[in-house]
């Protein structure tokens, strides 16, 4: 079926990732390996061209759920739709495009690069492997390239330990720019970069996102980055999505009490506006033993009766502002629901 | 009187073209009850500055000069068994890694007992009592089962918690904090920090060196700010006047790069080119190739150290008299 004019870009629809851990394979046999629910049912759209970020703290899920995307990881349950289609269902010609439409740049630039290629043969490998256009174009092509993310020729001949660590973040974009994509998955790619190089960063993602209409799934605890970034945010706790909001509405009126104690604790370069840190009380739970109904409830300063048994469900507050709390949504009165369909 | 006088300090590395300056002429003092953050980039000097004071240097780095005056006694000028006696009981350290702190083998309960019985003299009974009430005061919850834990059960932000309870232990008069809440999340990098400020400043009025890239954190809990760029002190002051009227060119672009909600969406202010490595500082202002105002005379001479008000301190020619 052709994608519609109004099918998103990208929709996650109640995706999964479930890992098993610990045990030796009597466990596995015998069924008592438990799982960690590393994404636990999360349903989402990406537009075409706008900037979702996707925050939160370690242990959220939001690393995995970036695979999941790129389908590096294969989801336990839910679907990750690419222009209507199933990544997992496609065939290998819908792969082969996917592939080249959606790419990825990590955090770590150097684990990233092959240590032993020059950089030049690194962003030009895409398009040898893709077979992507003619090859005497392909040395012109991967120069445009360098030159597009600020290198030059010179750095296309060293190898990325002559790099430092912006550089390199910056031939791991244009090696994701080769293919011309339209779908960029960026995983906390200035969490490794000072703050000067970081800003260089920033702005020559927004500059080719701006110059080559992509679409961003930026993933970062950095709430800082993504209220300068981010056209939409989804914030995310123990594997679930506790609220998504247009930027400025997340950061005006948060909902959710995870949502507020986090935009709190981020210390302001400001002296004049010191706070007074509304902390969450305690350390975020295990992913492998996360408490039951919703899993703030713990750590909440609002937790009421309900928040321990019953799971609350992203629910519109607002038209386009979802929260995942009692507070803003009438309690269910069947006591057996979870909240989230097993 | 200040606490800590720290005067001309220059601390060099082993390269294989020879010997570097990491640190030159660093100078700063530090006030009981105050937490002045020294801040920069990787590779500016600062935590290399903070470890020469301890005289926690490796095999491949030298003291070249200057004096660390804490009271009367310079701890350059100490020797190895002194100063070993005065990390435990004056002054204390914290790190990013917490581990690096914590032995792997032992509970913690036998790593903070060890510490308060070698430096307080305390019977195993009382180490107990201590530990026990330092842990509470680190926030950790059921501290009679955690005492028997090894490290490897704690997540970071706990085991920094430990940390900080060892480090606390002998009510330290100075404390060296070497980014202990970068590899944390924001929502327990809250907690620590304001255990740093109730536990050492509020309470016991330690000092505290907090060295940290992270503006946000200067600006929340420091009195002050020593800026550095390339090995050298470029500004102090008191952290609402730099952070309100940023006087070295450095400062101000570091300040304006930071993405926050109160820029306007759009590009950000960067800083051209990059931060120069160990071996290739450039002579003069080490910031000129980089600093939109520099003139001739930058490129040639150090730059003066100008007091432009009380507190305040920058290396610049924009600021010199006949600047």
């Amino acid at each position: 079926m052709p994608p519609m004019a109004d099918t998103p870009l990208l929709r996650l629809d109640r995706l999964a990732k479930h890992f098993p851990v610990g045990g030796g394979w009597i466990d596995a046999l015998t069924g008592k390996r438990s799982h960690v629910k590393a994404v636990d049912g999360v349903s989402l759209d990406v537009r075409q061209g706008e900037t979702l970020a996707i925050v939160g703290e370690s242990g959220s899920g939001k690393s995995t759920l970036g695979r999941l995307v790129m389908r590096l990881l294969t989801p336990s349950a839910g679907q990750v739709l690419y222009k209507g289609r199933d990544v997992v269902a496609m065939n290998r010609a819908e792969l082969r495009q996917f592939r080249r439409q959606a790419q990825i740049i990590f955090q770590d630039p150097f684990s990233s690069l092959n240590p032993r290629m020059r950089i030049a043969d690194i962003v030009r490998e895409p398009l040898d492997v893709y077979q992507d256009g003619a090859r005497a174009d392909r040395p012109g092509r991967t120069e445009a390239l360098l030159e597009r993310v600020g290198l030059t020729a010179d750095h296309g001949r060293a190898y990325p330990s002559e790099l430092s660590g912006g550089q390199r973040q910056r031939v791991g974009i244009a090696a994701a720019l080769a293919l011309s994509p339209e779908l960029i998955v960026a995983d906390e790619p200035t969490s490794a970069l000072d703050v000067s190089v970081q800003a260089q960063t920033l702005n020559l993602l927004a500059d080719l996102q701006a110059s080559y209409h992509l679409t961003f799934v930026f993933i970062t605890h950095d709430l800082g980055i993504v209220h300068h970034f981010a056209d939409r945010v989804a914030v995310m706790y123990l594997g679930r999505i506790v609220e998504e909001a247009p930027t400025e509405t997340l950061f005006r009126e948060p909902k959710h009490p995870y949502t507020r104690s986090l935009l709190s604790a981020i210390p302001q370069p400001d002296p004049t506006k010191r706070v007074d840190w509304q902390l969450p009380e305690g350390e975020p739970p295990s992913p492998l033993d996360p408490p039951s109904g919703c899993s703030f409830h713990p750590r909440c300063p609002h937790a009421m009766d309900v928040c321990a048994r019953q799971a609350p469900t992203l629910a519109p507050v607002e038209p386009g502002h979802r929260a995942a709390c009692f507070l803003h949504q009438p309690v269910r009165h069947d006591a057996s629901s979870t909240g989230m369909p097993s | 009187m200040s606490l800590l006088d720290v005067r001309d300090l220059t601390t060099e590395f082993r390269t294989e073209q020879g010997w570097h300056k990491a640190v030159s002429d660093v100078s700063f003092t530090l006030d009981p009850g105050e937490i002045l953050g020294l801040v920069g980039e990787s590779g500016c000097g600062k935590s290399t500055a903070a470890y020469s004071v301890m005289k926690l240097l490796g095999a491949n780095a030298r003291i070249a000069a200057g004096e660390a005056w804490l009271g009367g006694e310079n701890l350059l000028a100490m020797n190895d068994d002194a100063l070993r006696k005065l990390r435990g009981d004056r002054l204390s350290m914290i790190f990013q890694d917490p581990a690096t702190a914590l032995d792997p083998a032992i509970t913690v309960g036998e790593q903070v007992m060890e510490t308060v019985r070698e430096h307080l003299g305390l019977d195993r009974r009382a180490a107990r009592a201590r530990a026990l009430e330092l842990f509470r005061q680190v926030g950790i919850s059921d501290p009679e089962r955690r005492l028997n834990a090894y490290p490897h059960q704690f997540s970071g932000g706990m085991a920094q918690r430990i940390a900080l309870a060892i480090a606390i232990s002998c009510n330290p008069e100075m404390l060296i904090a070497d980014e202990p809440t970068t590899a944390l999340d924001v929502t327990i990098q809250a907690q620590i920090l304001r255990l740093i400020k109730t536990l050492l400043v509020n309470e016991r009025r330690s000092a505290v060196l907090l060295i940290t890239h992270d503006l946000g954190v200067v600006a929340q809990i420091c009195d002050r700010v020593a800026v550095m760029y390339a090995g050298r002190i470029v500004e102090v002051g008191d952290v609402q006047s730099v952070f309100a009227d940023p006087l070295h060119p450095y400062t101000r672009a570091l300040l304006h790069a930071l993405p926050t909600h109160e820029v306007a969406r759009g590009a950000l202010a960067t800083i051209e080119g990059r931060v120069p490595g160990l071996t290739d500082r450039p002579g003069g202002c080490s910031f000129h190739p980089r600093c939109p105002h520099a003139r001739p005379i930058c490129a040639t001479e150090l730059p003066p150290r100008v007091r432009p008000s009380p507190g305040r301190e920058v290396s610049c020619v924009l600021h010199a008299a006949d600047g």
